[in-house]
């Protein structure tokens, strides 16, 4: 997905962007709103620690958003803002229109809490049947189960099953409701590669019907290929929020990089376009906004030796977004 | 919704292997250890210890819920219900409802091993009521045991419970009648919900109707465990 020659990234953006809204017509049964999640300058400490400082984020119904952050980034908490589990200490958390509680208590919202061990001494056929008959409207329960694969262990104890299985179970549980938005905690932290592609495949087959999904992650490529939009998150605030091509530009776009071949580099930071520089051994690194611009203006001085031009990666963008420092 | 609940936590409460040895066996053992091995062996002394014990285990059962509790809050089960439709104070509601229905085999182990092994005998309508005073009065406990689980860890609400057990379980007279304490101990028993709870089920074990005095004290206690599970739980969830 990051490959791409430098027209079809910058062509690309503008797609990308509406995506999401248009899955959100097919709203059927609840009236009116179109936006599902909504934060506006929401903050939260425990103690000295500022755990979410200033949020401001909207999701409509229909997108799948990841909320992508480091370790303490103030992801969870968002998450337990967003589901009502915390009051904010100021600023409004509304999901559909209305407080979290409610939202919850209309059966709207199913979750996947991190840090949640097996309930003990339950089947998992008994919890998922029990999570699914509090909500309004649930799927059929052996429907849920074989969608995450656990028909083979529905009437095994919850508490009794691998690591991998019990996140399947979590999932179950925060399926089994069917509700419209779907929050995900660090869905696939236990999960070997194989797991991980059928959990994937079933939240698309769940988003695709209309729904939406908010999941957090510190895992770039799950962001990048399996969101809409994506939401960084650093210090408790949203730094960035956007596709990833978005992303991709808004920390700079492209690497000019070329050999130096012994000569100094003192002024390849004033070459127009140019962002960052950064050498390693002989070679320059420039980030440009322009990179035809810097590429003309390097072989005006004679300057291109192995040059490569390249988008910046997801990896860079983030980067640069988390520690502001090095991007200027 | 809230019977889909309360069945799941019934489940979860009856498959647990400790609180069955804790809340059944030990009781029907204390039971036919104190009547058969020490000097009195009355009739009399057989009923009313045998209502002792039934409370003792209804006492022990009803603080055990809060150790589940405790245990759901530290494993994220507590969380996760949040998040269902389920309301806090539905949620509350099960898990007072789940105490009410687990102090039943306490209860019931208890009687029978008085009527079966101890040949105790009671008119039909005074086991039926025994039963049933055992099992209204447990109320309160159920709400203590509540209010120590969503207030205190896992690990905390262990201790703590077993304390309460203990304390309120000899103070209250359960283990011992009260006729053998001192004076300044027994005016202070009369006053613990535990010895209430017990003459409860002795005075309709012996005929006749409970004092106004045994339902007071423990209406109040109920008010006030009531008010601490409540205040607890609230606490539980700013807090989580």
């Amino acid at each position: 997905m990051t490959a791409g020659t430098a027209v079809g990234t910058t062509a690309g953006t503008a797609a990308g962007t509406t995506a999401g809204t248009t899955a959100g017509t097919t709203a059927e049964t609840t009236a009116g709103t179109t936006t599902a999640v909504a934060f506006s300058s929401v903050t939260k400490s425990f103690g000295a620690v500022r755990a979410v400082d200033g949020m401001d984020l909207v999701i409509r119904r229909g997108e799948t958003v990841a909320l992508l952050g480091r370790n303490g980034a103030g992801k969870s908490t968002t998450v337990s803002l967003l589901l009502g589990l915390d009051e904010p200490d100021g600023g409004l958390v509304r999901l559909f229109d209305a407080e979290p509680a409610r939202a919850v208590a209309a059966g709207r919202v199913g979750a996947m809490l991190q840090d949640t061990r097996p309930v003990p001494r339950v089947t998992v056929r008994e919890l998922v049947g029990f999570v699914a008959r509090t909500y309004p409207d649930p799927l059929p329960v052996d429907e849920v189960l074989a969608l995450a694969g656990l028909t083979e262990l529905a009437d095994r104890r919850a508490d009794r099953l691998s690591g991998g299985q019990a996140q399947r179970v979590r999932f179950t549980v925060a399926l089994a409701g069917n509700p419209e938005l779907l929050v995900l905690d660090e869905p696939t932290a236990a999960l070997d590669v194989e797991a991980r592609e059928a959990f994937w495949d079933s939240m698309r087959r769940y988003a695709r019907g209309g729904n939406t999904v908010l999941f957090s992650t510190h895992y770039l490529e799950e962001a990048d290929e399996h969101a809409d939009r994506i939401v960084v998150v650093d210090s408790g605030r949203v730094l960035a929020d956007g596709t990833a091509e978005e992303l991709k530009r808004a920390a700079g776009g492209f690497t000019v990089s070329f050999d130096l071949g012994g000569r100094p580099s003192e002024g390849a930071a004033a070459l127009p376009g140019v962002s960052a520089v950064e050498i390693r051994g002989d070679r320059a690194r420039l980030r440009s906004d322009d990179p035809d611009a810097t590429v003309l203006e390097l072989a005006a001085r004679g300057l291109v030796r192995r040059l490569e031009v390249t988008p910046v990666s997801l990896n860079d963008a983030f980067l640069s977004l988390t520690s502001p420092e090095q991007s200027r | 919704m809230i019977t889909a609940y309360v069945r799941l936590e019934v489940r979860r409460t009856l498959r647990d292997a400790g609180f069955a040895i804790s809340s059944v066996g030990v009781p029907v053992m204390m039971y036919l250890l104190f009547t058969n091995l020490g000097g009195q062996n009355s009739a009399a002394y057989k009923t009313a210890a045998m209502v002792g014990m039934a409370a003792y285990g209804a006492l022990g059962a009803a603080l055990s819920l809060g150790t589940g509790v405790a245990e759901d809050k530290s494993s994220g089960w507590l969380r996760q219900l949040r998040i269902t439709p389920m309301t806090p104070r539905q949620v509350v509601t099960g898990r007072a409802l789940t105490g009410t229905v687990v102090v039943l085999p306490a209860i019931l182990a208890v009687l029978l091993a008085g009527g079966l092994v101890n040949g105790v005998r009671l008119d039909a309508w005074q086991w039926a009521v025994t039963a049933l005073a055992l099992w209204a009065g447990s109320l309160p406990f159920t709400l203590l045991g509540l209010g120590n689980g969503y207030r205190l860890s896992a690990q905390t609400t262990g201790v703590v419970n077993v304390a309460c057990n203990l304390g309120l379980a000899v103070v209250g007279g359960l283990w011992f009648p009260v006729g053998l304490f001192p004076e300044w101990l027994a005016t202070l028993s009369s006053y613990t919900p535990t010895n209430r709870f017990s003459e409860l089920g002795r005075s309709v074990a012996e005929g006749t109707a409970p004092e106004a005095a045994a339902l007071t004290v423990l209406a109040v206690w109920a008010a006030l465990f009531g008010a601490y599970a409540a205040a607890s739980y609230r606490r539980s969830a700013r807090t989580t």
